[in-house]
């Protein structure tokens, strides 16, 4: 199964099992910096309907086998549910459940759908701005480089760097923020 | 650690930002659809050439056991990028 086949799958089972979702990660991070490869499809599902996730996991069985051990991420401690996709190449799905965080809420708010030619369907992503202040909140190294990615191929002149600001502010990720904007080079 | 050695620092930085300039100028040409069918394009292009090295690697042409390589290979580099920032447990209430 190739990488848009998977995405189509968790894209559609999501619609059919009705889950509220966007998908985040390289797929989000691409769509508004440098494209990149990647071996998972990432999603944040709404967990504000109980039994959600449950159902999704279900319902992606038996192509994509999750682990029945839930991790949680050390920056917000959200919680993650990884799958396993079955056969070749080895690729993953992971689920990171929405949690009562001020931000979590907001970007989940400001989703916007947009059209993927090359699934010929739409998808939920975030907007560039959480997209920036989400990779440098997380802060590994591939997060920092998106998050520059992100600011650097949008322009902060075309970005609402306000609320950029208002949220790195509340997360201490000032200096991050800052660090990724020194590194933009001059593009005229 | 230093960073890798060149007889000019000053011109490689140059170069690096003028290749990385160069790169953004190419992605800010493309619309928000081109860049996300790049992302599927450049995996499936990522995991051919895995596939290829991995035979490479262990001497065989055997697909299913190239794809076990790599497989191995991710398990690895997933290990090595989530290492400290995944917990299985939540920390105990101070």
């Amino acid at each position: 199964m190739k990488l848009e086949e998977l995405a189509c799958l968790v894209i559609e089972t999501a619609d059919k099992v009705g889950v509220d979702f966007m998908a985040v990660g390289a797929i989000a991070a691409g769509a508004y910096g440098i494209p990149r490869s990647t071996r998972d499809v990432d999603l944040l599902v709404s967990v504000a309907v109980p039994g959600n996730i449950e159902r999704l996991i279900g319902s992606l069985s038996p192509e994509v086998e999750f682990d029945p051990q839930i991790v949680f991420d050390t920056a917000t401690w959200g919680r993650r549910h990884v799958g396993k996709c079955q056969g070749v190449p080895p690729l993953k799905v992971e689920l990171f459940e929405t949690f009562d965080d001020p931000f979590v809420n907001s970007e989940f708010a400001r989703r916007r759908e947009v059209f993927i030619p090359m699934l010929q369907r739409s998808t939920w992503l975030p907007t560039a701005e959480d997209v920036v202040v989400q990779k440098l909140r997380w802060g590994r190294s591939k997060d920092l480089d998106d998050a520059r990615d992100v600011l650097a191929v949008q322009g902060p002149e075309t970005l609402d760097m306000d609320y950029i600001r208002g949220w790195c502010r509340e997360h201490g990720t000032m200096e991050r923020l800052q660090n990724a904007l020194d590194q933009i080079p001059p593009l005229d | 650690m230093s960073a890798a050695p060149h007889p000019d620092p000053a011109a490689l930085k140059a170069l690096q930002e003028e290749l990385y300039a160069e790169e953004l100028r190419r992605v800010r040409a493309m619309t928000e659809s081109e860049r996300l069918n790049e992302v599927f394009e450049l995996s499936d292009h990522q995991f051919g050439m895995m596939l290829a090295g991995a035979m490479h690697r262990i001497g065989t042409t055997d697909e299913s056991e190239g794809w076990e390589e790599v497989r191995r290979w991710m398990h690895r580099l997933d290990r090595t990028h989530d290492h400290g920032f995944y917990a299985t447990e939540l920390p105990s209430a101070p």
